[in-house]
């Protein structure tokens, strides 16, 4: 029986894998390092890192940056050095002694010891300025949106050196939502003017230094945006949702990306959930999408559900699904 | 070109720094202001239209509804009325327990552009405000509401039987959302659903005038 990490590698390269990859259960993520962003607890609020108020009202499956008057950091884009200052991330050793500790402790060869990031670039920037402002200054004030992407991109791979000199991880699994269920959020020519060549130098970074493997988070539409994740370096898009035709894309672009999704988590992660309801869109994904460059599992952006149980109950109709189908 | 014609490619194209001097030379050359305003917006409809069929994309609409915008300040003046609600008034808002803006942002955008006045309730509506709006408001047409996640299709479905139970009448009801189709919105008695803010436009432009 091949380890997880074996399993998901015979997946990438179109090999000979022996089940399906269960969701996350390949990547150890390294949740508590110095530099993992903070968010805010359930019905709490913070003042992260760059200054943005965010909340998490009870009841909400996630967090909200605050953009009024009062709150909202970029008052004026033109102007946007007078407002941010991106974080510091050296801390001492003694502060990086329990993540060390955990990837220490993750057997390589079973597992990827994975780091986090998260909010990545385009989201960092509509935290920073509000969607609507954010959307309209990349037509309106492009040289200060390049500026400002510039400056992110430099705190990244700052963070990127941090995580690689302390963890020597084996992968990176960084967020940044690029899109609705239904388009994404901007054209394939702005995202490539943008964000392209911010991402390559980013994540051609973390591969220039021993990661072996980028997994990116976008539980969206954007399967107009995959020859650009190609391009960037990513290995694995995570969160792809039904909306993208997942098994077309998979013909398409299968040797050079993997998708992994194609269950939306809000068809099955939900007040009342059922085991039935899971068991058939873990079916429907599996058979549509087959057995390599496909990791089946829900869309949402870590290993955990919104609702209690339904991580789990996923992954037992996955390994009803490997019986099947291996 | 004319110079109605010129305003018309200007905000299609988002040219918000353009389109209030291309409007006054508008006026300036003697067009009705009226004529102006309805070729601005045909302009956004065609904007909605490319938007619903994913040729332009958020930040095109985005620019295109705020050079309208400008060119509707220059135009107010000299308009009978303020000129930019003749199709009546819209009631918007995402409903309970919902935090979700951009999207319904973007239709409330597109439905102003389409000629209504906009009454944005904003996020976190429970029904009986909806209600108070239509009550609070005046020639009020379409009650627009929005709801993103699968969790809070109980409070969108509450918010419609609220707007239909409370005996108020005149105007018609759409919703919309990631989650919701249009069968759902049939379920719960909507009286619309559009997938997509320009479609939205579309829909409650039809509504109110049938």
């Amino acid at each position: 029986m091949l380890t997880k990490r074996q399993n998901l590698a015979e997946v990438m390269k179109g090999g000979n894998p022996d089940r399906f990859v269960k969701q996350y259960e390949a990547f150890a993520m390294m949740m508590r390092t110095p530099i993992t962003r903070i968010k805010p607890p359930i019905g709490g609020e913070i003042v992260n890192e760059w200054g943005v108020t965010i909340r998490w009202p009870e009841g909400q499956l996630g967090a909200f940056p605050v953009h009024d008057a009062e709150h909202i950091v970029i008052k004026d884009i033109t102007k946007w050095r007078d407002y941010v200052k991106a974080p510091a991330v050296e801390f001492s050793e003694k502060a990086w002694a329990v993540a060390v500790a955990d990837a220490v402790a993750v057997d390589r060869n079973d597992q990827y010891v994975t780091v986090f990031v998260a909010p990545g670039i385009f989201e960092e920037v509509h935290y920073l300025m509000s969607m609507e402002e954010a959307l309209m200054a990349y037509y309106e004030e492009p040289e200060a949106m390049h500026e400002l992407i510039d400056y992110i991109v430099k705190f990244e791979m700052k963070m990127a050196k941090e995580f690689i000199d302390h963890l020597h991880p084996d992968a990176l699994f960084h967020h940044d939502d690029w899109g609705s269920q239904i388009n994404s959020f901007i054209s394939p020519a702005m995202f490539e003017e943008f964000f392209v060549p911010a991402y390559k130098k980013i994540y051609g970074y973390y591969k220039d230094n021993g990661v072996e493997l980028i997994v990116h988070h976008s539980d969206s539409y954007a399967a107009n945006l995959v020859p650009a994740m190609i391009e960037m370096g990513i290995d694995i898009w995570q969160g792809v949702m039904t909306t993208n035709h997942v098994p077309e894309l998979i013909k398409e672009y299968g040797p050079k990306i993997t998708f992994m999704g194609d269950i939306d988590s809000g068809v099955i992660d939900f007040p009342g959930w059922t085991q039935e309801n899971i068991a058939q869109k873990v079916e429907t994904a599996c058979r549509r999408c087959g057995k390599l460059y496909f990791i089946p599992g829900a869309s949402q952006g870590m290993n955990v559900s919104s609702f209690a149980g339904v991580y789990e109950a996923t992954d037992e109709e996955i390994d009803r699904m490997s019986k099947e189908m291996f | 070109m004319s110079k109605i014609e010129e305003v018309k490619a200007k905000v299609e194209a988002g040219k918000s720094k353009l389109v209030p001097g291309l409007v006054q030379e508008a006026l300036d050359a003697g067009n009705n202001p009226q004529d102006i305003l309805d070729a601005m917006v045909e302009s956004m409809s065609v904007v909605g239209e490319k938007f619903s069929t994913g040729e332009i994309f958020v930040p095109e609409m985005l620019i295109a509804a705020k050079a309208m915008s400008k060119g509707v300040d220059v135009l107010k003046p000299h308009l009978a009325g303020d000129g930019s609600s003749k199709l009546g008034t819209c009631v918007i808002g995402t409903v309970a327990g919902d935090l979700h803006d951009i999207g319904k942002n973007l239709v409330s955008l597109m439905i102003e552009s389409a000629g209504f006045e906009m009454v944005d309730l904003g996020v976190d509506v429970p029904a009986e405000t909806f209600v108070q709006a239509i009550k609070d408001n005046d020639n009020v047409k379409i009650v627009a509401c929005s709801g993103l996640l699968t969790s809070t299709m109980p409070a969108l479905k509450e918010a419609v039987a609220a707007i239909k139970a409370s005996g108020l009448n005149g105007f018609k009801v759409i919703v919309g959302g990631a989650p919701v189709t249009l069968e759902y919105a049939a379920e719960i008695g909507a009286d619309g659903f559009a997938p997509d803010a320009g479609t939205a436009a579309v829909k409650a432009k039809e509504l109110a005038i049938a």
